[in-house]
């Protein structure tokens, strides 16, 4: 592996005190940056301390970006006053809507692949850059439902957010994974279409299989179990594909296991890497 | 529209009633919603069984949201 590749860990009030007593096996933290929009200045304190101590990168998941409607300007001056404090190597939000008509969803929807969104997106993203001082890096998202109103397949959609903001592509290779198993297209194929020289940061994970009664089964992004080997071998393939030093953060949201647990998913995260590496040198 | 197709999702996302009707009769319910008619045809082609998961999936993520403040408690007294 790179000297420059990273492997580190999304940040939870379960982990703190296993991540804090492994920081020479984590490389870096994710925080989610909405649990710090309209905090007090002791938790701000609180995280510019934890930034002392391991490098970090803030996640947003409720701004709501890849919409036609334009993005609460206060939502974005709460985010600044966080970025600014706290001064992050990098910040992100999803490819995906939040809310829609006055209804908040509380959490994120994959929108219409088209150009009205992608012209919404764009001038979201400006907003964003022009508010908060840098652009967040767009993670792909995973959905269980091909988004109605879609006009082009995802690659296709992810190349052309990316070209329509000109930043970066935070890939989701559980997301890919699962979109490509829950919408029967080959993820290795998939992967060689997206826009890799935009991609710095990239998340894994692990789902579950869920299905209706009688209908066919699906894999849902849960964040609640292990990342499986077709994710890993994602990484492998990414890391082959591209000269850039990566920054890889295992994702985790419940069912938590011992944090030995956790950093072995980091070592295998650096193993793919590593062997992804090789490929290209041999 | 995209934003009229946004707000109709996430009703459709949230609202249990709203799905039930949906189903019922897709081109009356989205034409009535007020999309145009390249919207009303997209929603005519959805996958139902795609629609109900992703309403679960949204309510289930919802309530494990991460809850605010634990690093402060954490780290500052």
């Amino acid at each position: 592996m790179r000297g420059y590749d990273r492997v580190g860990l999304g940040w939870r009030p379960e982990l703190a005190a296993g991540i804090l007593a492994n920081l020479d096996r984590v490389d870096l933290v994710e925080v989610i940056a909405d649990d710090y929009v309209g905090a007090g200045r002791g938790a701000l304190r609180a995280l510019q301390t934890l930034a002392i101590q391991v490098p970090l990168v803030l996640h947003g998941i409720s701004l709501g970006l890849a919409s036609a409607a334009p993005v609460d300007r206060r939502r974005l001056d709460a985010l600044a006053r966080v970025v600014g404090a706290v001064e992050p190597q990098g910040w992100s939000e999803h490819l995906a809507f939040v809310r829609g008509g006055g209804l908040e969803l509380g959490h994120l929807a994959a929108p219409p692949r088209r150009d009205a969104t992608l012209g919404g997106l764009a001038a979201n993203v400006a907003r964003a850059r022009a508010i908060v001082g840098s652009a967040p890096a767009l993670e792909n998202v995973a959905t269980l439902i091909d988004p109605p109103g879609s006009d082009r397949d995802e690659p296709a959609w992810l190349a052309d957010a990316v070209a329509a903001t000109g930043g970066e592509l935070l890939l989701d290779l559980h997301n890919l994974h699962a979109n490509a198993v829950n919408f029967g297209f080959d993820a290795h194929a998939a992967l060689a279409r997206l826009p890799l020289a935009r991609v710095r940061f990239v998340h894994v994970a692990g789902g579950a299989w869920i299905g209706n009664d009688g209908g066919r089964r699906r894999v849902l992004d849960d964040h609640r179990h292990d990342v499986p080997a077709p994710v890993f071998e994602l990484l492998a393939d990414l890391a082959a594909r591209t000269p850039n030093p990566l920054t890889v953060i295992v994702e985790r949201d419940g069912d938590y296991p011992p944090i030995e647990h956790l950093l072995a998913e980091l070592d295998r995260a650096r193993s793919a890497l590593a062997g992804g590496r090789a490929r290209v040198a041999a | 529209m995209s934003a009229s197709l946004e707000a109709y999702l996430a009703r459709l996302y949230l609202d249990a009633d709203a799905r039930r009707a949906f189903a019922a009769d897709p081109r009356g319910a989205a034409a009535r919603a007020g999309l145009d008619e390249t919207d009303v045809a997209a929603l005519e082609q959805i996958d139902h069984a795609g629609l109900e998961l992703t309403a679960r999936s949204l309510q289930a993520k919802r309530q494990a949201r991460p809850r605010r403040g634990w690093l402060a408690r954490l780290l500052v007294r």
